[in-house]
């Protein structure tokens, strides 16, 4: 399959009386935008916001951010979600870059689970989405909307948001096209089969707290009890898969920029070929946990006949944990594995860090611990927490894990526990 | 979660029903349920009196 | 920059001041004195070393606590900027020592402290996790190398610079971990380290195996129709209104609830903060979590002797290790006080 990224940067982001990308500036006409928005009845009081870098605001009560994208060609945006179940990973993509949609969470009153983004102070620097201009979306649930069924509005309204704002670069020149082409896995040419096999093990959810009927994930999909299964690592980057609705631990943008993904496709025919990409999903019962481990082992060993997986997982101790045992069955059958873990100690102690002593899973990176404090500086403004300003204006404590994108899972971010 | 006890080097570890319900099943009717609770109970007391020498993990078949 | 280095007693039998179980066995003296003149040479025009404190090390080891109360008096009418202890080489109870002294200065004076001795030395495994220790030879035979980087590491401390990574900066590695930013991304990190791993090469895991001590596993002396069984949980289990207020992570409590006279857990008098795993379930019927419907009746018909009246319950998600090994300590000596014979643990 052949995806072609086809990027235009932006460098400015204003509000406008009609929607165009204008060179690097991207003018949006939010009225426009937010009657688009409003088609949805259960969502009630759209509010857009637009933040900018070095400007000295946080944004409050994120949930999720998503990058812009939308398909050429009449492929299918963000299929099974938004668009209708379709492939995707092949065709030509529209992508922005310097902007996010922001989606936030306006009627949990459980905050901490929430996160912000620092547009400004020491912090910015840690999260990508401190330096893209991001547009705000809030939202509030109609009356009668439940948890499950506001979130989804939510999420649907920044996928629609993303579309929105690539269909600008449709006419445009890009900057630069990427193009990512990976034959299906037996097909190495006879000169590169030295090349040592690496797999991609992507838990893509964890069911410590189990997916709504409409908390779509994998092609809209909320896998519940999915058994693992093999995906093109182009559908991945191509709108396929998304964050469900729970925690904090990756984003969508993180997912569709891939960098473990994008790592791969970097060395792919150079130090290794990339073998392909089984997603899994963190399970609630050992025997699932059991089974899911030695299938998706048996998918890297003998299906995708992979020398060596890495690994990724999504959540906190019980994925960690599953994802450990899922190297173990591969490092039985011989594969050798490299997984990226959490810092999981909550006292800032080396034994706490890792929950697991399985042979053979040694060799491990970690992404940094979420529950080390962080002090964030006062703010001369709030976005997308109105009810919370007054706190989130001034000096904040939080966590790592509480400043969105600061720590992404699947190994986007530069964080990491160092053991002293 | 049973790899999290071995390696802190708890004894005797058995196997519960899940993460969010240990000792019980929403797929169950309440009878079957108790049931199968019971025999959780039953061999954890088993556990109790087996001699072990590191972590041993009891699991039903 | 003054300095107040710590100086062992060749032995309790030193200086006339009397057996070893005599009373007061530490001496400060003005400048450096003995070992310490290898501080202040190592020093040079850095510091200055204003006392050196000597204590014999019997005393030290037999009256801990008074030892190290004395010792921060005398440290804290010398007011350095710095303690420099050692270094202990392989002396067990001088090693010990001083790991005591470091931390309690560091503590109650808030002034850097550094000591140094061999790995062998029992006061690194006891104090490297709150004090900087470095790394020494077995003896004395290296004396102003081995200071130096003592006083190195110390300087540091005290004009308050940032401290790098042990290998770097010559320390035991404390077992502390932080977050810091580091050049390439994780999963760049991770096929790079995959690739070494594939190749044999060697790998720099960024995470070290954890060592948990063995508990021997204790057996049941009673058969279970006479034994007495406690049920304990860290599922989160607490009465409605949660009146011990045990936390909803970073658990620091625990509660002690009775279930004397009850057949099983209503779900109207009871409650679940615990965030780790949704909880509906278990507040539908804690019973779930904690069987005490079964339980009761295993002791009805006489498979259990007696099962304990108190259910003990925290919340374990994100606890600590430290406060779980307290909390766990403290429950299990009230079940033996109880008499009670065996735990079951319910645990998601």
């Amino acid at each position: 399959m052949r995806l072609e990224l086809r990027w235009c940067d932006v460098e400015e982001l204003t509000a406008a009386s009609a929607t165009r990308l204008a060179g690097r500036r991207l003018e949006v006409d939010l009225d426009a935008l937010r009657a688009l928005l409003s088609s949805d009845a259960r969502l009630t009081r759209i509010r857009l916001d637009l933040v900018h870098p070095d400007e000295r605001c946080r944004i409050g009560r994120v949930f999720d951010v998503i990058a812009p994208r939308a398909k050429v060609d009449g492929g299918e945006d963000f299929p099974g979600v938004l668009g209708r179940v379709a492939r995707a990973g092949h065709g030509r993509t529209l992508a922005l870059s310097g902007v996010a949609v922001v989606a936030t969470d306006q009627q949990t009153e459980n905050v901490g689970i929430l996160a912000v983004i620092d547009m400004a102070g020491p912090n910015a620097v840690l999260s990508a989405f401190g330096r893209t201009h991001n547009v705000v979306i809030s939202a509030w649930p109609a009356s009668g909307v439940d948890r499950s069924d506001y979130l989804a509005a939510v999420r649907l309204a920044a996928l629609k948001t993303s579309v929105y704002l690539a269909q600008t670069a449709r006419d445009a020149k890009p900057d630069r096209v990427e193009v990512f082409e990976l034959p299906p896995s037996p097909r190495v040419p006879v000169e590169l089969a030295h090349l040592p096999r690496v797999a991609y093990v992507f838990q893509i959810h964890s069911h410590q707290r189990p997916t709504g009927l409409d908390e779509g994930i994998l092609y809209g999909d909320p896998v519940r009890r999915m058994l693992p299964t093999i995906v093109h690592p182009n559908e991945v980057l191509d709108g396929a898969v998304l964050r469900g609705f729970m925690g904090r631990s990756v984003t969508t943008w993180a997912t569709q920029n891939h960098p473990m993904i994008r790592a791969l496709y970097a060395q792919h025919g150079r130090t290794l070929w990339f073998a392909g990409v089984v997603v899994t999903v963190a399970h609630a019962t050992e025997p699932e946990r059991v089974r899911s481990a030695f299938l998706t082992a048996g998918l890297v060993a003998h299906t995708l006949g992979a020398d060596g997986a890495v690994l990724t997982k999504i959540g906190g101790g019980a994925p960690h944990v599953d994802m450990a045992q899922a190297a173990a069955q591969c490092e039985a059958l011989g594969v050798r594995t490299t997984a990226v873990v959490e810092d999981m100690s909550t006292d800032g102690s080396a034994e706490g860090m890792l929950l697991f002593d399985f042979p053979g899973v040694d060799a491990l990176v970690n992404v940094g611990s979420s529950q080390e404090p962080i002090t964030l500086p006062a703010m001369d403004r709030v976005v997308g927490a109105d009810d919370l300003a007054p706190k989130l204006l001034g000096e904040t404590r939080t966590t790592y894990g509480g400043l969105c994108g600061a720590i992404e899972q699947i190994g986007a971010t530069r964080v990491m526990a160092e053991v002293r | 979660m049973t790899p999290v006890a071995v390696m802190v080097g708890a004894n005797r570890i058995v196997q519960a029903a899940g993460i969010i319900h240990p000792l019980g099943s929403a797929d169950l009717s309440p009878a079957d349920e108790k049931t199968l609770r019971r025999r959780i109970v039953e061999q954890a007391l088993q556990a109790l009196r087996t001699e072990v020498v590191k972590p041993t993990v009891f699991t039903r078949e | 920059m003054r300095g107040a280095p710590r100086l062992r007693r060749g032995g309790p039998n030193v200086g006339g001041l009397g057996a070893i179980s005599g009373p007061h066995v530490i001496d400060v003296v003005d400048g450096a004195v003995g070992a310490a003149r290898a501080v202040q040479q190592a020093l040079g025009d850095a510091g200055t070393v204003v006392a050196t404190v000597i204590c014999g090390d019997n005393y030290a080891a037999e009256h801990a606590d008074r030892a190290a109360a004395e010792l921060v008096a005398v440290v804290a009418a010398a007011r350095p900027d710095l303690v420099i202890a050692g270094p202990a080489f392989l002396a067990g109870r001088y090693g010990v020592a001083c790991g005591a002294l470091c931390a309690a200065v560091q503590a109650q004076l808030k002034i850097p402290a550094v000591t140094g001795m061999h790995a062998e030395n029992p006061g690194v495994e006891l104090y490297r996790r709150q004090v900087y220790v470095v790394p020494t030879g077995s003896e004395a035979t290296r004396m102003l190398d081995e200071v130096k980087r003592l006083v190195a590491l110390g300087l540091k401390l005290a004009r308050g610079e940032a401290i790098g990574a042990p290998a770097a900066e010559g320390y035991f590695a404390r077992g502390v971990t932080r977050n810091v930013v580091v050049e390439a991304a994780a999963a760049d990190r991770a096929v790079a380290m995959l690739l070494d791993k594939l190749a044999g090469r060697p790998v720099a895991s960024e995470v070290p195996r954890p060592a948990f001590p063995r508990v021997p596993a204790p057996r049941l002396i009673k058969t279970l129709e006479g034994a007495t069984i406690a049920l304990v949980t860290d599922g989160g289990l607490v009465p409605r209104g949660n009146p011990d207020g045990i936390e909803a992570l970073n658990a620091t409590r625990y509660g002690a609830y009775s279930i004397e006279g009850k057949t099983g857990l209503d779900a109207a008098q009871y409650d679940n903060p615990h965030r780790g795993y949704d909880t509906t379930w278990v507040k539908q019927d804690p019973n779930r979590l904690v069987p005490v419907d079964v339980a009761r009746e295993l002791e009805q018909s006489g498979a259990i002797g007696k099962l304990h009246e108190t259910v003990y319950s925290t919340v374990g998600v994100a606890t600590t290790l430290a406060h779980s090994a307290r909390m766990g300590q403290e429950i299990a000596e009230k079940l033996r006080a109880a008499g009670v014979d065996a735990v079951i643990l319910t645990s998601t």
